[in-house]
């Protein structure tokens, strides 16, 4: 059974998809249910799996793998060269992810009641999204993760072009071209791998590239492997994105529907996180370290520069939108400290982030629904009217700039004391952001809730109500639950992150 | 028989290759083509055969191969001819010049 | 009962979420919730204080978050400094609430108002009880976010948007202070735990260089927080919350936190001879400059706010002249008798229905009750003998004087006649003279308004008398006990004259108001004429907020407009470049599709030939 689970989990939006493809397309709300329902599989199975992980069931007894496909004879060689196998494992960072995404992906399928057509087109393209989340983040040899990682990229440009807003196919243009991009290069990265060792499997590439063992036919020189390192650290920096790739996310997050933009800015953004740890950190450790600085300024600037143009946008997707390319930014500094606190902070800030992202697009999505605007000049007073939205948006924009007691707190408090450490100056310079922070989403927070209601008519029932108390409720309790009690996300993480430190040469 | 060397089989089978390739194409003509397509797929059996009798290890394999090749030729230039006279119908030209609709 | 201490901030923590989900349903009743909660803390911090008399200092911990091999750790500690404050916080946040249930009826959002005060309760007991730094920090920022919700409360009114804001911020810009501080000190030290970080400084592990450094960007949150020069601009600003709350927050307990930090990190400010130099050079600045704008201001709440400036730099002064017991003391008094002022003046507004103290006068026979509070409230606050403030504020002097910083001393001394002179021209002019309002309409508040100003104005009167020259240095005994090598003696022993001078001097500074403002003897444009420069400079604070405003806030504003620029021309360009580019290659692809087999055939066979001449030159695979 724990062999095929993990397969299971994975696959099992097929279920949700089976059923929403045998609908008439025009039941609105029986597809809108069996959508929601299709989500909700992955979502008990993770939580099975993460209910294993704390009574104490390794996780690797999760892992599965299955002969794929085989390249040549080689077999007098080496029977496993130039195979590439069909297998899932699991370890406590990619649980963590899982869980995230299983989580947004349920909260997001019940926030897609406000598309209003071809919600049967919607919601396939939407479960299909789903299974390349979860085989990215379970995948463990390279072609496995570059399969599920494009089809994590169609579904998105499908989602993003047909149902987001004005400019909607221009966004999905420059999705697509943008990760088309990443993907390009990351396709090259793992080719070249793949024909310079004969395998691509996660683990038995890091034990060759960390021991320097042979390969059988052409040893990688280190300047390659720089290469390669920095191939991968590109890739997933354009995912991310950090600065100066990020312009791309700025109008996904403008033009997208708020759905679907909680999926993108909750989990399809922290790809790229979850790939620099993996390959870029983890293949090529001794190589990731002398990137090192170069991947803090990346992330320095990145913060630096959405906080800063945070500050000037009438419009509130885009503060959205640039404070997402500021809180990777601090990711990215993260993973750059190359210690202990960094990385945990940079892993914490990926999962608290892809929270408080998906909750603040819910409520932009649930206000959208109400206003037809979020442009901030048009907004105002809205306490007033919708005091259970504007707390849910305050505490949300508390939570965003790193309130203690809430996720983004822990994941800020660790990565600058990594960054301390290992980066001083560039750390002293980056605490600017901190207070930019603050600035911004006062200003936007209370431009929206604060001040005389001049904008909107006084409407019966504005405020939230009824299932929307759902997703905003969930995610404040995760934030809130995160912040005071870090360790139950900080558990899992201590073997993969131990095991990082160890390759990059302890602390 | 014997005495023909099999660079002379090979020769043989290179000119009536390229005579065919030369003819595919240029001529404008889509019978004629078709007709070119026929001499390099010929081209292509007489090497077979010569290598069936006169290759390294000889065997019955590549005599074989070429009346698979013989058959698949006629049914091609079947369906070929088909598609071309039903393209005639329509548009009242055998010229390949002016079968370019499925671009783009 | 010590063990059970986690259980003070817990209260008001479920007063604040009861009030929350409930809260709209209960309105006024509410108000009960949020007090009965607040008593129990209030019992249970006395019942502590009571015990901490006679135990020793109590600590408990929890793992809570683990970080490769170091644990940090939550909990909280029960030793002198703490036990005071939990009882000043608790008790006077209990009268405030009771205070409110008479300010603020009619408010139609009556539960969430109490709900905030227990946030903000919670926030700042849990301050006060944290055992390690990164708990100090997490709850000093959640103190901030108490007080910006309060003075945000009316967020209808466009002022209070921007004073909360500026609130928040300005505290902000001291807490990346203090975060980066604790960092930096965990890096030294291995620890955030305060007895391991006091251990390693005196061991002296640390270099000088560093300790400063550390010290100074500590003392910079706690500078934020206090709203000490050059972070001070936001607290007169966030008078715009109401009345009760500038007494909790911005006069007794959140603006003492700052003041309670040092405090706390008293041994490792005592290890930097140039961090004690700033802090105190800081904290005498402060003073001496909020009360010389608090002499012009016309806001009676205004007023109050600079003062509170200035007498949370008298407490500076005092920590950084290594009057540890001096700078506490000052905070215990200073929080009953501000607390007191603000109540009282709430009721004067409430009364009147204006902060203008230009509107007001004549009061003291209408407002029975509320003059003589505020009268003590103000004799108190301006040393004025055998009152609350008078012993505190000698010993901050003595402080001064025996750490032998002469030129702090005389600002101090200073700063006393002008707090005496601006308490009093506020006094006068609201309860003496004629009266500038239909006097009819002037009523008394009520009597549950007027009980919580009793009991401070009680507490104002007496509690000086546990730290007195005369009748024993309780406090400060009990403050030291076992720690007397580094946080110093008891009382600071001086000279008596200065005691006496102190004594002069309010006298002088209450006589120069009373001429002026009562009696108007004096004109009242005596001394600073209205259009005078001066005058102008001190009525518009040293016009900081518009230093401010064109320097830092145009600047990043600036920066930003040009990023914003930046981002569109530049970014956009190298975006257009990129989908530009592959949009032209599409083109160029799409052109090859000609539709013409026969040149689709050429291509492919010249590939075929291309790649087989490849082959043949270099004979298999490339290298």
């Amino acid at each position: 059974m724990n062999a095929y689970l993990l397969s299971l989990l994975v696959f099992s939006p097929l279920l949700g998809i089976l059923m929403v493809a045998l609908m008439p397309k025009n039941e609105e709300r029986t597809i809108k249910q069996f959508g929601f329902f299709g989500t909700l599989p992955p979502l008990f199975l993770s939580f099975f799996l993460c209910s294993q992980h704390y009574s104490g069931v390794a996780l690797s007894s999760f892992n599965i793998k299955l002969d794929w496909i085989r390249f040549g004879n080689l077999e007098m060689y080496d029977p496993k060269l130039f195979t590439v196998n069909f297998e899932l494992g699991l370890d406590g960072l990619s649980l963590i992810f899982i869980l995230l995404t299983t989580i947004i992906s349920s909260l997001a399928a019940m926030a897609s009641i406000y598309i209003k057509q071809g919600w049967k087109g919607y919601y396939l393209l939407f479960l299909i999204l789903e299974i390349g989340m979860l085989g990215v983040f379970t995948a463990e040899n390279l072609i496995l993760f570059f399969i599920f990682f494009e089809m994590t990229l169609i579904p998105a440009f499908f989602l993003i072009g047909r149902w987001g807003f004005l400019e909607r196919e221009k966004a999905s243009y420059h999705f697509l071209i943008y990760n088309g991009i990443g993907s390009a290069i990351l396709l090259v990265a793992i080719l070249i791998l793949f024909a310079r060792t004969g395998t691509t499997n996660i683990a038995a590439l890091t034990q060759m590239m960390t021991m320097g063992g042979v390969s059988l036919f052409a040893p990688i020189s280190s300047s390659m492997k720089y290469g390669l390192c920095l191939a991968f650290v590109i890739a997933f920096a354009i995912k991310l994105p950090v600065f100066p790739f990020h312009s791309w996310m700025v109008r996904v997050h403008a033009e997208a529907p708020p759905a679907i933009v909680m999926i993108h800015a909750g989990v399809l953004l922290k790809i790229g996180a979850y790939g620099i740890i993996r390959f870029g950190m983890g293949i090529f450790p001794e190589q990731y370290k002398s990137l090192a600085f170069g991947i803090v300024l990346m992330g320095v600037i990145s913060f630096l520069y959405g906080a800063l143009l945070a500050l000037v946008q009438t419009d509130f997707k885009l503060v959205l939108a640039y404070s997402s390319i500021s809180h990777m930014g601090i990711v990215m500094m993260g993973l750059g400290a190359l210690n202990e606190a960094g990385l945990q902070g940079a892993i914490f800030q990926v999962i608290s982030h892809g929270l408080i992202a998906a909750m603040l697009f819910f409520l932009v999505g649930a206000l959208t629904e109400r206003s037809g605007t979020v442009m901030l000049p048009k907004l105002g007073g809205l306490a007033k009217s919708m005091p259970v939205f504007s707390g849910f948006m305050l505490a949300c924009g508390l939570a965003s700039l790193g309130l203690p007691g809430m996720s983004g707190f822990i994941s800020e408090f660790m990565v600058f004391l990594g960054l301390f450490k290992s980066q001083p100056v560039l750390a002293a310079i980056s605490v600017i952001g901190l207070v930019l922070t603050a600035v911004y989403i006062l200003r936007a927070v209370m431009l929206m809730t604060f001040g005389k209601n001049d904008s909107l008519v006084e409407k019966e029932k504005l405020d939230l109500e009824g299932w929307e108390f759902i997703p905003a409720l969930v995610l404040l309790g995760l934030i809130l639950l995160i912040g005071v009690f870090p360790n139950l996300l900080g558990g899992p993480l201590q073997g993969t992150i131990e095991a990082m430190m160890l390759a990059l040469g302890g602390r | 028989m014997t005495g023909v060397p099999l660079s002379a089989y090979l020769v043989l089978a290179l000119v009536l290759f390229c005579i065919g390739l030369y003819g595919a194409l240029t001529k404008r003509n889509a019978v004629i083509v078709l007709i070119s397509i026929e001499l390099m797929l010929n081209a292509a059996n007489i090497n077979l055969v010569a290598f069936s009798k006169l290759g390294v290890t000889p065997s019955i394999t590549g005599q074989v191969f070429s009346l698979f090749t013989i058959t698949i030729a006629a049914a091609e230039a079947a369906v070929g001819l088909a598609i071309l006279m039903s393209l005639y119908r329509n548009r009242k030209t055998v010229n390949v010049d002016e079968m370019d609709i499925m671009k783009h | 009962m010590m063990e059970n201490a986690w259980l003070i901030p817990i209260f008001p923590l479920v007063a604040f979420l009861v009030l929350l989900l409930v809260g709209g349903r209960l309105r006024e009743r509410g108000a009960y919730i949020g007090i009965i909660f607040t008593l129990a803390s209030f019992m249970l911090s006395l019942l502590t204080l009571m015990e901490r008399f006679s135990a020793p200092t109590y600590k408990k911990t929890l793992e809570w978050l683990t970080l490769g091999g170091t644990q940090l750790t939550a909990g909280f500690e029960i030793n002198q400094l703490n036990a005071l404050m939990l009882v000043i916080v608790s008790l006077v946040s209990l009268l405030v609430q009771i205070y409110s249930l008479g300010y603020m009826k009619g408010e139609g959002r009556f539960s969430t108002f109490y709900a905030y005060l227990g946030f903000f309760t919670f926030a700042m007991l849990g301050l006060v009880m944290a055992p390690n730094l990164v708990q100090l920090y997490f709850f000093w920022e959640l103190v901030g976010v108490g007080s910006f919700l309060l003075i945000g409360f009316y967020f209808y009114k466009q002022e209070a948007k921007a004073a909360a804001k500026k609130a928040f911020i300005m505290t902000r810009i001291g807490d990346v202070g203090l975060l980066i501080g604790i960092i930096l000190l965990f890096w030294e030290t291995g620890s955030f735990e305060y007895g391991e970080i006091f251990q390693a400084v005196q061991s002296g592990v640390i270099s000088d260089g560093s300790l400063t450094l550390i010290a100074i960007l500590i003392f910079v949150g706690a500078v934020g927080k206090s709203g000490q020069f050059p972070l001070h601009t936001w607290l007169p600003d966030a008078m715009e919350g109401p009345t009760p709350v500038s007494a909790l927050i911005h006069a007794a307990t959140m603006v003492a936190a700052g003041v309670y930090l040092v405090a706390t990190m008293f041994p490792l400010f005592l290890a930097s001879e140039a961090a004690m130099q700033a802090v105190a050079i800081t904290g005498g600045f402060t003073a001496i400059f909020a009360a010389s704008i608090a002499s012009v201001q016309k806001d009676v709440k205004r007023v109050l706010a600079y003062s509170t400036i200035s007498q949370l730099g008298f407490m500076m002064l005092a920590l950084g002249t290594a009057g540890y017991v001096a700078g506490v003391f000052h905070l215990m008094t200073h929080a009953f008798f501000k607390a007191l002022l603000f109540l009282a003046a709430g009721s004067v507004i409430h009364a009147i229905h204006t902060q203008d103290i230009e509107r007001m006068g004549g009061l003291w026979a209408r407002l029975k009750w509320t003059g003589p509070l505020f009268l003590v409230g103000t004799l108190a606050i301006s040393g004025f003998p055998l009152l609350s403030g008078f012993f505190s504020k000698d010993e901050i002097l003595m402080a001064a004087w025996t750490n032998g910083n002469y030129f702090l001393f005389i600002l101090a001394v200073i700063t006393s006649f002008l707090t005496a002179f601006y308490m009093f021209r506020l006094f006068f002019m609201i309860f003496a003279g004629e009266s500038r309002r239909q006097a009819k309409q002037v009523k008394e508040s009520p009597a549950i308004m007027l009980l919580p100003m009793l009991v401070l104005g009680v507490l104002a009167v007496i509690s000086g008398y546990i730290q007195t020259p005369w009748f024993g240095t309780f406090l400060g005994e009990w403050l030291v006990e076992g720690n007397e090598t580094v946080l110093g003696a008891a009382h600071s022993e001086g000279p008596a004259w200065v005691m006496i001078l102190a004594v002069s001097v309010a006298l002088a500074g209450i006589l120069l108001a009373y001429m002026k403002y009562a009696r108007t003897k004096l004109p009242r444009e005596g001394l600073v004429k209205e259009n005078s420069t001066l005058y102008r400079v001190l009525e518009n604070k040293y016009y900081m907020d518009e230093i401010y405003y064109f320097t830092i806030v145009q600047m990043i504003k600036g920066i930003s407009l040009f990023l914003s620029y930046m981002e569109r021309f530049i970014i956009g360009g190298l975006i257009s470049t990129v989908t530009g580019s592959i949009e032209g290659m599409g083109k160029i692809g799409s052109k090859l599709q000609s539709g013409q087999v026969q040149q689709y055939g050429m291509i492919a066979f010249l590939g075929l030939a291309v790649l087989l001449v490849i082959f043949a030159l270099t004979g298999g695979y490339l290298r």
